[in-house]
């Protein structure tokens, strides 16, 4: 199981999708409705460039000290999918933006 | 009986008869039907029949219509034309050019409507799928979560809709369009183009589903009710009288044919099992959706799961003299039989049977027009109707053609009538094509006839 799960993590980036209750969402929406969720999962390590490299050699240094850098790539959307409307439970329509992913890429 | 059938056969009912099965032969040979664009451009390009098109436009154009078509001139134009193609011609719902193709058929048949203008008949091609095939399509698209769960079938339409992208867009869009928050500023005419997109481009098997989930109780109901977000869309500060509503509608072509395809496909019969004259559920579900995006749409009128209250946004009041006709044509929409059985079937998953039971004795043609010609003066030529029988008693009816042939007796029972699935039998419009079932049911309708003559 454990191979299993590390072979799993070590999955390069892609998009991954789910079926989730709108109220799961943690938007603050009440709704028993359905939707696609679409995410980002895997991992980045086919996308370090000398950038990342050089950003942790020079922080290994203490060059870079009390800020917050990133020396990795990340799996991230690059693009987000349309917007997503619903009925409430108190029969009200919303539409929210930007809540599932489209395209994934390391950024 | 054979013997009976070659001997004695009545000629009036042998001729009925034949013509029926002719109708439903070449009717279902020449379907589809040229559109209204191909058939404008045949005509045109024909020297005859396009001048004799432009003499019927001026004709129907003028303001004395009636004084005009009485002309010999007009007649002859009428005439020919009817033999065309384009007299024939019917448009498919969201075809390519759609517009134009109704603007052809309402250019010609806008003025000759005998009788009451709100029974125009469709200018759409008959709908021949069957609910079957809906569900069908449906368990494909949807794999195994199509019986999830039964509580809300109308949480699970939108759950359907929301994991199918192309759906989930287009109802977004008019979710979006329609529900500004503030209903008294919604852009009521964008809300509409966009509920019509989306009702014209998703198929039935992911839109009836939203429109007809069936329920058991108030927060589903309350959830069908809101598919179309009536606050914006159904809605509106004043109740307008519905007569005014059609007389607009009928100003527009989309309009008027999403109309007529209602009054067509969804019209009830007392006497046909499935409450539809057409007794073809699809059609009438389909020409429910079609007017939705239109001022003439209808909706559910409550969340009461069980009432099924449907009705358009307008009332009877402030009719005047028509207050009466207003009523009679609001009872279309209002307690629509075939709509209802229509909704009902689609809940249960049940289709209309076809059950060719065992010979008894059956009821007969009953013209579709025959309920409102009760009420209204029809003054339709009688080509369409044959005869008409009072259901409940065994009438006697005389050849039209000939006086010399026999009486024929066509007996009716009435626990017959009131049987739930009583086989439906009756000559219809030339145009609607007779099925064939019906018209081999005519052969039985004969032979039984004459068991009870001879």
């Amino acid at each position: 199981a454990r191979m299993k799960r590390a072979r799993a993590r070590k999955q390069p980036c892609t998009i991954k999708e789910l079926e989730v209750r709108v109220s799961e969402l943690g938007l603050g929406y009440v709704s028993d409705e359905t939707v696609l969720f679409r995410y980002c999962s895997g991992t980045c390590e086919a996308a370090v460039r000398n950038y990342d490299l050089s950003l942790q050699s020079i922080r290994g240094k203490k060059k870079i000290k009390r800020e917050k850098v990133r020396a990795k790539p990340c799996c991230r959307p690059l693009a987000y999918d349309d917007d997503i409307s619903f009925l409430d439970t108190k029969n009200h329509y919303h539409t929210i933006k930007e809540v599932s992913a489209k395209d994934c890429g390391c950024v | 009986m054979k013997m009976l059938l070659t001997n004695h056969f009545p000629y009036s009912l042998l001729f009925l008869a034949q013509t029926s099965l002719t109708l439903s032969g070449s009717a279902s040979a020449s379907w589809p039907h040229t559109d209204c664009i191909q058939a404008n451009e045949q005509c045109i390009s024909d020297q005859i029949c396009s001048s004799r098109l432009r003499t019927l436009r001026q004709c129907l154009a003028g303001r004395d219509r009636d004084v005009l078509l009485s002309s010999q001139e007009c007649k002859t134009a009428l005439e020919v034309l009817q033999e065309s193609a384009l007299y024939m011609c019917r448009c498919r719902r969201g075809m390519k050019k759609e517009l134009q193709c109704l603007q052809v058929y309402w250019g010609i048949h806008a003025g000759l409507t005998d009788g009451d203008e709100f029974y125009e008949s469709s200018p759409y091609e008959p709908v021949t799928s069957r609910l079957s095939d809906v569900f069908r399509l449906a368990s494909i698209n949807s794999g195994t979560e199509a019986a999830n769960s039964k509580q809300n079938a109308c949480l699970d339409a939108a759950k359907f809709c929301n994991v199918n992208d192309v759906c989930k867009k287009s109802r977004s869009t008019f979710i979006s369009v329609c529900n500004t928050g503030d209903d008294a500023l919604c852009a009521r005419r964008k809300c509409h183009r966009s509920l019509r997109t989306f009702i014209e481009r998703m198929p039935s098997n992911l839109t009836f589903p939203l429109l007809f989930c069936p329920c058991a109780d108030k927060p589903c109901a309350e959830r069908r009710r809101q598919t179309i977000v009536p606050s914006c869309s159904f809605n509106r500060p004043e109740v307008p009288n519905c007569l005014e509503v059609w007389a607009t509608c009928r100003q527009d072509p989309m309009c008027r044919s999403r109309l007529a395809d209602f009054i067509t496909n969804c019209q009830s019969s007392s006497q046909s099992a499935s409450g539809c004259v057409r007794d073809n559920y699809v059609a009438c579900l389909g020409a429910y959706a079609g007017m939705i995006g239109y001022d003439v749409a209808l909706n559910f009128l409550d969340s009461d799961p069980q009432s099924l209250a449907i009705g358009p946004w307008c009332s009877c009041s402030g009719s005047g003299d028509q207050e009466s006709k207003c009523e009679l044509y609001l009872k279309e929409f209002t307690q629509n039989r075939c709509l209802r059985n229509a909704i009902y079937a689609y809940g249960n998953g049940t289709d209309i049977v076809h059950k060719q039971s065992v010979p008894r004795p059956l009821f007969t043609t009953i013209s579709p027009r025959t309920e409102k010609r009760h009420v209204l003066p029809d003054n339709q030529s009688d080509s369409n109707t044959l005869y008409e029988v009072n259901p409940d008693i065994c009438d006697t009816i005389q050849g039209k053609k000939n006086d010399s042939s026999p009486h024929i007796r066509i007996c009716v029972s009435e626990s017959q009538l009131n049987a739930d699935l009583t086989p439906d039998l009756r000559i219809d419009e030339k145009r609607s094509g007779i099925p064939r079932h019906r018209a081999s049911m005519l052969s039985t309708l004969v032979a039984l006839c004459l068991t009870t003559l001879f």
